[in-house]
């Protein structure tokens, strides 16, 4: 039985056309997965189907959900449709639940809005209902709200929502982006069970080729508002008779070429020796201040002279805790961070400003990274002031030009304003204002995870052919497996603030000691197995 | 809860001790004897210095401080200097004017902005959403004592429907009352309202463009089930922290529009009080004033955790 079909569906907003030609079928208990750049449409036209589009879109073609012709249908008929027949999982689990409602209230109202039973059995099949999707009532009450809850819980809630009426299609936008890799593979475990059991239709929409390549039984690859390619999972990856699917499986596959120059010998860039960083913990008494939280709990470790460092774990692990310690951005409270052999900064004194110029960082977002009343010029030549005798005039225009052309931007650049750049562009704007001092070391904070695949391929091969030119050496810290495999030399593995499994990453990838690395590996989901 | 409930207590009292010291220490430093004051240019050195003594001003600052404190404590706030009076008479003859025009302009403000905040963020971009942007646009632009003498002159001069001013009392009745206090609380009720429905409107509309009204529609609600079940309740913190902002405004600062209906306020109160350097009640009607803020911010915060389960941070 076909639970969707989609025909020519074209969509303009204002007079944007945004989607052309659309053509989609999912039959019960099947898994189709809609893969795609940002921008390239997979979301609306998830929006499409659920009726649910911004204001001032116009759509033509036809979209049958369960063999009703949503075209054809008042409002009232769609409210009733949506929950019923066609549910819908979005991306971000921490913002996707009203806060000042309780999970049970929130489950529940899903049964009550389509007059299913009475308040109390509401309650009673939502109890049910979070059994079902891997949360026990018992342990976690239907009357705690979300701010209580774990993203990967907070996630269930969110699927034991879309699910209550068990709807024939249910649609899931980027359901796992947001989660960490065990959490991922737990809820993909729980979606593909779901399907089979209720014999739902699936349609999965991901950027993650990986993902959806253990998933989907079928797959259409979007770009520009179009589905460039569309078959059976596996034939689509063995054929890829697209060029776009081509370049998107390399891209996401990619290892950038690398020969890197490590210095063994001498004072290591940077050292950093049992350093602990505390959080005070919000007061349960009046009269008694809690235990503060420890975040990173004694990590000693070394970076050397052109070598590239991963540190992976999942969040809350204290990566970025850590990440801000070696910044000196926060004060420590044990243990001392050297930069060259120099002092940087020690438990109980703040940072020492003279080696600050030695350490440069780059963070995720390449949206809110920038002030954006700032030309480029004044936003990269910003950490000048950190060294002593900051070149003026004449010889500060060429630092700025250098720092530009070195990660592929023009000398024009410097006059534009950061909103006049793709994501990709600012990422490595973001690194020309790292590098502009010449640090010994650059801390990557996730500094690739909100790029797309392409963009991701092109910024990792410009990081690796800095480090090798410019001597420059990593902290590249991410949740990513795949990305700190191709790009880093050693690899630290952290849980709860402390580093479990430090070796050469090919070591700890091919064979990992550690409990938690192997668990960690294990639910990471590769292409490789499928392309092989 | 219990904690939170706890904590914003305790630093409702210390505010209260930080406040009663800064007022008292400013009164302390305002330029102008009182008891010269009273006794007039011309006054006998002699007897000033009697007065003085009489007074207490003589005394050390800390002991005269400690004597004001505990007097209040006990509910004592002295004798005022020009009115020879008990302070607590005065200041409760006056807040018995004051307070009851405050919540009825809040009542009215209030009763307006919502449907007028709400209205405008559920039909965004239409008439009636244009209608309250331009109404409120006017409401804040015009002075309430302009606006104040408007109803004076179409209620009380032309229609006498209201008299133009003054208060009879609360012994007259509470409808003679209230009925006084109509026009004030109208003229004083126009730019709160204004105000309080553009943070609702604007509010609302973030709101509404939060992920979770997405998933609520994904649920099938229709959009004025999602607008009441889940987009109003997140959207009142910021509304409610302009309501308890009004409420300490208004109980002072309807001194203009006291003026213009000739009402005993508070607000006229201390205005008298400052030009006869009356300070004891000056300092009593200011310390009242800190008393209101702190309690009505109090208030506000208790509301914020009843409307937002994140703030009662529950000890697990």
């Amino acid at each position: 039985m076909t639970v969707l079909s989609v025909r020519d569906l074209a969509l303009t907003i204002g007079d944007t056309p945004i989607l052309h030609d659309i053509d989609l079928e999912v039959k019960a208990g099947e898994i189709l997965g809609i893969v795609g750049e940002s921008g390239s449409g997979k979301s609306l036209t998830a929006l499409s189907i659920m009726q649910l589009l911004p204001r001032a879109s116009r759509w033509t073609g036809g979209i049958e959900v369960a063999g009703n012709d949503v075209g054809k249908m008042s409002e009232k008929a769609l409210c009733s449709m949506r929950g019923r027949d066609v549910a819908m999982i979005f991306q971000e689990p921490m913002t996707a639940l009203n806060p000042v409602h309780t999970i049970g209230h929130q489950i529940a109202e899903t049964i009550l809005i389509h007059g299913e039973c009475s308040r109390r059995q509401a309650g009673e099949r939502a109890a049910a209902l979070m059994n079902r999707v891997g949360l026990d009532p018992e342990r976690i009450s239907p009357n705690r709200y979300p701010h209580e809850l774990s993203g990967g819980q907070r996630q269930r809630v969110a699927i034991a929502m879309a699910i209550a009426l068990r709807p024939k299609l249910l649609i899931a936008d980027e359901p796992t982006t947001a989660l960490d890799v065990t959490t991922q593979a737990q809820i993909l475990d729980l979606l593909r069970s779901l399907v089979r059991q209720d014999r739902m239709g699936l349609v999965f929409i991901t950027h993650d080729l990986a993902v959806i390549s253990n998933l989907a039984d079928r797959i259409a690859v979007m770009r520009e508002g179009r589905v460039v390619e569309a078959g059976a999972t596996d034939e689509v990856f063995r054929e890829m008779r697209h060029p776009y699917t081509r370049a998107l499986f390399s891209a996401s596959a990619h290892v950038p070429d690398r020969s890197p120059v490590i210095k063994r010998q001498g004072e290591p860039v940077l050292a950093v020796r049992d350093v602990v960083r505390e959080y005070p913990r919000p007061r349960r008494s009046l009269f008694q201040a809690a235990n503060p939280f420890r975040a990173v709990d004694g990590v000693s470790l070394d970076i050397r002279y052109g070598e590239n460092v991963g540190l992976v774990g999942e969040s809350g692990c204290g990566k970025s805790t850590l990440a801000r310690a070696i910044l000196a951005l926060d004060r420590l409270q044990q243990g001392e961070i050297l930069i060259n052999g120099q002092t940087f900064s020690e438990a109980g004194s703040g940072p020492d400003m003279k080696q600050r110029a030695g350490v440069q960082v780059v963070f995720q977002d390449p949206y809110a990274s920038f002030n954006p009343r700032h030309p480029v010029r004044r936003l990269i030549a910003e950490p000048l002031y950190l060294i002593e005798n900051a070149p003026e005039g004449a010889e500060r225009e060429a630092r700025i030009v250098r720092a530009l052309e070195e990660v592929g931007l023009e000398a024009s650049d410097a006059d534009k304003y950061i909103h006049e750049f793709s994501g990709g562009q600012r990422q490595r704007i973001a690194i020309a204002r790292a590098l502009i001092i010449e640090p010994s070391l650059i801390v990557l904070d996730e500094a690739v995870s909100a790029l797309d695949v392409s963009i991701r391929a092109q910024i990792l091969d410009l990081l690796a052919g800095l480090s090798e030119r410019l001597g420059i050496s990593y902290l590249f810290i991410s949740h990513d497996l795949s990305v700190v495999r191709s790009i880093t030399d050693r690899v630290l593995v952290m849980r709860e603030g402390r580093i479990v499994e430090e070796g050469p990453t090919e070591e700890v990838f091919l064979a990992p000691r550690h409990a938690y690395t192997k668990m960690l590996i294990a639910a990471t989901p590769t292409l490789r197995e499928r392309s092989a | 809860m219990i904690l939170y409930f706890l904590r914003r207590l305790t630093a409702l009292l210390l505010t209260m001790f930080a406040a009663s010291i800064v007022v008292f220490l400013v009164t302390e430093i305002i330029p102008g004897d009182p008891a010269s004051f009273m006794m007039g240019i011309n006054a006998d050195p002699q007897a000033v210095a009697a007065l003085r003594t009489e007074l207490g001003l003589d005394q050390p600052v800390a002991t005269r401080y400690l004597a004001w404190l505990l007097g209040m404590l006990q509910g004592d706030f002295g004798q005022s200097y020009t009115y020879k009076v008990p302070v607590s008479e005065l200041v409760g003859d006056r807040i018995m004017v004051s307070l009851p025009l405050t919540l009825y302009a809040l009542a009215l403000s209030t009763l307006i902005a919502f449907p007028a905040g709400v209205i405008s963020a559920a039909r965004r971009n239409t008439t009636a959403d244009f209608a309250v942007i331009g109404a409120t646009q006017l409401g804040v632009a015009i002075p309430n004592f302009w606006f104040a003498m408007l109803l004076v002159l179409a209620f009380a001069v032309n229609l006498h429907w209201f008299s133009a001013g003054g208060f009879p009392g609360w012994d007259a009745g509470f409808l003679e009352g209230m009925k006084a206090l109509t026009l004030p609380a109208v003229a004083l009720a126009l730019p709160q309202a204004s105000i309080l429905a553009r943070v609702m409107r604007s509010s609302l509309l973030d709101t509404l463009d939060e992920d979770f009204v997405r998933t609520a529609r994904a649920k099938g609600l229709t959009r004025s089930q999602t607008l009441w079940r889940h987009a109003l309740r997140n959207a009142l913190i910021p509304v409610l922290t302009i309501v308890g902002l009004q409420f300490s405004f208004l109980l002072a600062g309807g001194i203009i529009i006291e003026n213009v209906f000739y009402l005993p306020g508070l607000g006229r109160l201390v205005f008298q009080a400052i030009t006869q350097r009356d300070l004891i009640v000056v300092r009593s009607v200011i310390i009242l004033l800190v008393f209101a803020v702190v309690a009505v911010t109090f208030l506000v915060d208790m509301a914020y955790a009843a409307a937002d389960p994140r703030l009662r941070r529950r000890p697990r």
